[in-house]
Formats: C-alpha cells, sequence, structure tokens
C-alpha cells in the first residue's frame, strides 16, 4: 500500500526530545514492570492508533525494524501511510518476522506466532505492542520479578482468556519470551518477559463485560 | 542549551540513539544478558568509556542533571572530560553530588551513597563477558551462557581457594543476576557487589569496544558467586578515612611523599565531603590539608 498523502498527520513537534521523553518513559516501564505512565508529546494519533502506541512508534521504529500489524490496523490507510512516512519501517506479513508487532486486543496473534528469539540470542525476540481498552492497578494480576519491590497490582481490560493463559504460561520458557507494551489511549506500561503473573483466584466483579477468571 | 554547533542533541543522531535505546529496552527485559549494538565511534579512544557514553547519549534527555565519576572522584580526568563532553553537547545541568543526580555515569565504582528509584546508574565496561578468560571464543561463551552452564567459573574461584586459601578475585567479581544470567558487574570493586542487588536505581552497563549493552532492573536479586565453606566476603580496612574518619566506605591509600608515608582517604569524593560538611573528621584533620589543595591548583 502507497503512502496516501491526504492521511498524513503530523509527528513529533520536536523530534529529538520527544523520542527521548518517551523512551524514557518506555524504559521506566519496563525496568517497573506494571508502573503506567502518560506520554504527551503529540496532539493526535493516526485513526486506529492509540496515542501512546503512535508515540511508542515515533520513538522506537526506523528502518531497521520490522514490524507486523493486526488485520485491521493492516488495512488502515492512515496507519500504514504514517508508519511508512513517519518510521519507514518496513511492514511484514507474518508475526513471526517482526521486531515489533502491534495488535489490538481483539486481533491478537498467538504469542507461539511471535518470534521467541533463540538460547543464544534472547533478544532476538518480538516485542508485542497491544492496544488495549484500559489499564489500572486493580488487583486482578499481582506482578513480582525484577523491577517490582514486592508485588504490584495491575490489570489490563479486554484480553481475551486464551491469551492470558498464554502469557502467564510464557514465563517458563525465560530467557526465550516475548516483552509486551500496553497501550491505552495516552498511558502505557509493560511486561517484559520477567515478570511472573499471579491471576487472581477468588470471584470478582469483572469490570467490563468480558469475563476475567484465568 | 547546548553550546555545540553542528552536532545533534548529545552527540549521537537519532537512529543511532533509537538503535541503542532497543538494546536497552532488551537489556532491561533480560537482566544480566549481554546485548549486541552496533557500537559507534565516539570522539576519544575506547577504553575511555565509550561504551557508557553511548548509553547516556541515549538516555540522557534536557532536564536531566548529570554527574560522572571516575574511581569515585568528580575530579579525575575521565570523569571531568564526559561531564564537560555533555555539559557541551547536550548542554545539562551537572553536577557533583549523587543525590542531585538523575544520571550518573561510573567508571569502577558505585557511590556510597544509596541510590534511590529513577536515578539511573550507567556503568563504562571494558570486557563485558565475565567468561572471557576461561573461554575465548563467543561462540563458546553464548553457548555456556544460553545453557547457564557456569562451572568453569566456580573452578576459577576455587583455584583461588587452593593457591591462596581465599577467594583471591578483588574486583570484576562476578555476579548472577536474576538466578539467570552470569555478569560481570565491571571492574567495580568487589565492596560494591553487594550495593548492586536490590537497588532501587536502573543500572545499565555500556561496553563501547566490544559492543555490548546489559542492564539490571531495580529491585533485582544481584548476588555475588561463592562456596558454602568460602562464602563472598568484601573488603575491609583496619584504616578509617584520613580526612572524614569514615571506617565503612571504600578507601584509597594515597602515598603522601618520597618516604613511603601514606594515608587512605574515600575513594567517593563526593561521599567525603558530604561528611566534612556534616563534620566529621579523620586523623588528617590537623594536616594541612588546605595547603594541599592550594599546591594542587597551583600546580594545574
Amino acid at each position: 500500500m502507497a503512502v496516501s498523502s491526504h492521511e498524513l498527520i503530523a509527528g513529533f513537534a520536536d523530534p529529538v526530545q520527544a523520542s527521548q521523553q518517551v523512551f524514557r518513559a518506555a524504559l521506566k516501564v519496563m525496568s517497573e514492570p506494571g508502573t503506567r505512565v502518560e506520554v504527551d508529546y503529540v496532539e493526535q494519533a493516526p485513526k486506529g492508533l492509540d496515542l501512546s502506541t503512535w508515540q511508542l512508534a515515533l520513538s522506537l521504529l526506523d528502518p531497521d525494524t520490522r514490524v507486523w500489524l493486526s488485520p485491521t490496523l493492516a488495512s488502515s490507510d492512515a496507519v500504514i501511510s504514517n508508519l511508512r512516512f513517519h518510521c519507514q519501517c518496513p511492514l511484514v506479513e507474518f508475526p513471526k518476522d517482526a521486531d515489533f508487532a502491534i495488535a489490538l486486543n481483539t486481533e491478537l496473534p498467538q504469542l507461539a506466532e511471535l518470534n521467541w528469539g533463540s538460547a543464544e540470542y534472547p533478544d532476538r525476540s518480538t516485542t508485542l505492542v497491544v492496544q488495549v481498552p484500559a489499564l489500572s492497578a486493580e488487583p486482578f494480576w499481582t506482578l513480582s520479578g525484577p523491577g517490582i519491590e514486592h508485588t504490584r497490582s495491575l490489570r489490563i481490560a479486554g484480553l481475551p482468556d486464551a491469551f492470558r493463559a498464554e502469557l502467564i504460561k510464557s514465563r517458563q520458557r525465560f530467557p526465550l519470551g516475548i516483552d509486551t507494551f500496553w497501550c491505552c489511549d495516552n498511558r502505557l506500561t509493560a511486561l517484559p518477559r520477567t515478570t511472573k503473573i499471579e491471576p487472581r483466584t477468588t470471584a470478582i466483579e469483572p469490570l467490563n463485560t468480558e469475563q476475567e477468571a484465568c | 542549551m547546548s553550546t555545540a554547533t553542528g552536532y545533534n542533541f548529545a552527540y549521537l543522531d537519532e537512529q543511532s540513539k533509537r538503535m541503542i535505546r532497543r538494546a536497552i529496552l532488551k537489556g532491561v527485559a533480560i537482566p544480566g544478558y549481554q546485548v549486541p549494538f552496533g557500537g559507534r565511534e565516539m570522539p576519544l579512544p575506547h577504553g575511555w568509556g565509550t561504551g557508557g557514553m553511548q548509553v547516556t547519549a541515549s538516555v540522557i534527555g534536557e532536564t536531566d542533571k548529570l554527574k560522572v565519576i571516575d574511581q569515585g572522584a568528580d575530579d579525575t580526568t575521565n570523569a571531568v572530560s564526559i561531564r564537560r563532553f555533555f555539559a557541551h553537547t547536550a548542554g545539562v545541568e551537572t553536577t557533583e553530588q549523587t543525590a542531585d543526580a538523575t544520571l550518573i555515569q561510573t567508571r569502577h565504582r558505585i557511590p556510597e551513597r544509596p541510590l534511590q528509584a529513577d536515578q539511573i546508574l550507567i556503568y563504562q565496561v571494558p570486557i563485558p563477558e565475565p567468561l572471557r578468560f576461561i573461554e575465548p571464543r563467543e561462540s563458546e561463551t553464548r553457548k555456556m551462557h544460553a545453557l547457564s552452564e557456569y562451572g568453569a567459573m566456580q573452578v576459577k574461584l576455587y583455584e583461588d581457594v587452593a593457591r591462596f586459601g581465599h577467594i583471591a578475585t578483588s574486583y570484576d567479581y562476578p555476579v548472577m543476576v536474576n538466578n539467570r544470567y552470569m555478569m560481570d558487574p565491571s571492574p567495580i570493586p568487589k565492596f560494591d557487589n553487594p550495593k548492586m542487588s536490590m537497588m532501587p536505581a536502573l543500572q545499565l552497563f555500556g561496553a563501547g569496544f566490544e559492543k555490548r549493552i546489559y542492564a539490571v532492573p531495580p529491585f533485582t536479586q544481584v548476588e555475588s558467586l561463592d562456596f558454602d565453606d568460602h562464602p563472598f566476603e568484601v573488603q575491609s580496612w583496619d584504616e578509617a578515612c584520613a580526612i572524614c574518619g569514615s571506617d565503612h566506605s571504600f578507601l584509597d591509600e594515597v602515598i603522601t611523599d618520597d618516604n613511603g608515608s601514606k594515608m587512605f582517604v574515600c575513594s567517593d569524593t563526593d561521599y567525603c565531603r558530604e561528611r566534612v560538611e556534616q563534620g566529621f573528621v579523620g586523623t588528617a584533620a590537623d594536616l594541612p590539608i588546605a595547603d594541599l589543595s592550594i599546591a594542587e591548583v597551583e600546580t594545574n
């Protein structure tokens, strides 16, 4: 798909400083998993992308990063045109080939479809960026591991049960694994492969319509 | 504002920074694992902290306050040059005070004052591979890390015990990060090793010559290797700092004249200064320290 110039929007007003600030936000959430930060260096995002997803893309993607988009995003002229124009990142057809996979919560690839890296080079894995309807500190998941002093609570809304189970189970394959960013509007959090996830076992009132048990 | 013209903010171009930033994120996600990156030429030779500088250049922003130490001191050549470099190319504020700094680039020491959450400690690393002197082939050390096959290092430490009766490795002392990866803590004295574990600050490591980046996230277990019957121990001194009287910091031995007279002083100059300001004094309080510093200024 070619770049449609009428779909293009402005990127960072100050690309050098804003990229640095967004990277520091990403570094903060990746090194302190489950903390939520807000990033506000753009006024708008291409239709279909959340503000935080768009800012992550502007900060981290370039011609060296292969990107996979989930079907709705991949068929959006606005998303593709802006990624091509601002990041010049090559888009790939299969998640396995991607350095970054950007997905809607309703169109998540199976974790097994992504690149997990190799035993010698676990860093060559795909980083998964997921757009979700809500992020909060409600104690649905209890997180522990590097970057967390004791435990931290996190609720990521709108994930299919099967995906939650897969994500929790994926910890067993460390050091192979998938590092994830979670985007919601201008908010951002991350769960690297080291974060252990303890799902809440007692029954709770679901916040949204979807069932939260996993 | 940056006073250097013709350069990007903090010297490196944006694409290089993005590449290094992605490597840092992977390093943080796999604590202790060495992420290869495309090391860039910096305007000073390898061995002078180019790895740490590339990490600092990629992390630093306009609002950061940078401290640079070399063997604990803020006023040695390497520290002064790197601090000036970033003051010049990034226009950031610099400081000598550990408590004030948001970023601390260090060569071979961890400050005595405990670091806080949201500070970032950036180590300059000469040789990132702890197994390199045991196994020179990168292809093999990769496999050893992949299989967590670290027996060879225990043998090396055991050879110390067999020869000297104790583990004689005093710096560059290997650690296990998060119970998985063996890591070279850069040549910090083993005195500093315990500070790495469960540190509230983020620790980043940059090796310019070997082109590796690795990281220890905050509150991550870092254990120094040892044996049940030869537990890990840090250095201790019979002396106290001659300037501030500290008996719990890492001390440098300083020769003071041609007759071999010597004194011991804190290696962390900022910590020593802070203690002197708090009213602590050492045995050299009656010595003409003030005169010494004047003499130094004159020879400069």
